[in-house]
């Protein structure tokens, strides 16, 4: 197998086992957000609500896989980009906290996981963009 | 830093496939460090000079480029 097409093959492994740990984990907050609040007073409710984080604990492993998988230049451009996306994450939600804190709605902060992933695949791109 | 490794390919008629593969690293990179964008890692740098039978200092020049 030639280094492209074990670089694509790679890819996309990580790409199913990344995206089907984000659905799962998607489908996961759902259901056990709704059976939390369907069963407020029951002792399995705690059990229930941390379902979500076996998937997210999936979705880090491929990522930990995937990190050891790439090649020093691309391994540059994903750490920047977790880089950038940690302290961006960081500032928005701490800009929101205070902005909570002057009158708007409070949000979960179940959104800091989706956020920070938008912002780490903002900074791939960026990043890579400088290398190209 | 500027490199000779655009000119050292380009005598042995490679593509930046060809040499990425037998490098063990992506196109992008080879492309990356062909237009100086980036600078390889010191295994890196070996493992070029070997395949080219040169050493590190014929290829890569620090004098004229920032890291």
């Amino acid at each position: 197998m030639s280094e492209r097409h074990a670089l694509l093959a790679h890819r996309r492994r990580y790409i199913i086992e990344f995206g089907a740990s984000i659905c799962t984990y998607t489908a996961t907050v759902i259901i056990s957000s709704a059976m939390v609040h369907s069963h407020s007073q029951a002792n399995w409710r705690y059990a229930v609500a941390v379902l979500p984080v076996v998937p997210a604990l999936f979705a880090l492993l491929a990522v930990l896989r995937q990190l050891k998988r790439l090649d020093e230049l691309e391994r540059k451009i994903q750490l920047q980009a977790l880089g950038f996306s940690a302290t961006a994450t960081s500032l928005l939600s701490f800009t929101y906290g205070f902005l909570e804190l002057a009158g708007l709605p409070r949000l979960s902060f179940l959104w800091i996981l989706p956020l920070q992933l938008v912002l780490w695949g903002v900074g791939v791109s960026l990043t890579r963009a400088r290398y190209q | 830093m500027n490199n000779q490794l655009r000119v050292l390919r380009a005598q042995r008629r490679w593509s930046q496939a060809e040499l990425a593969q037998r490098l063990g690293v992506s196109r992008q990179t080879v492309n990356a460090i062909e237009t100086g964008k980036y600078d390889p890692s010191l295994p890196l740098a070996f493992t070029i000079a070997r395949l080219f039978g040169k050493r590190i200092e014929e290829i890569f020049d620090p004098a004229d480029g920032d890291s």
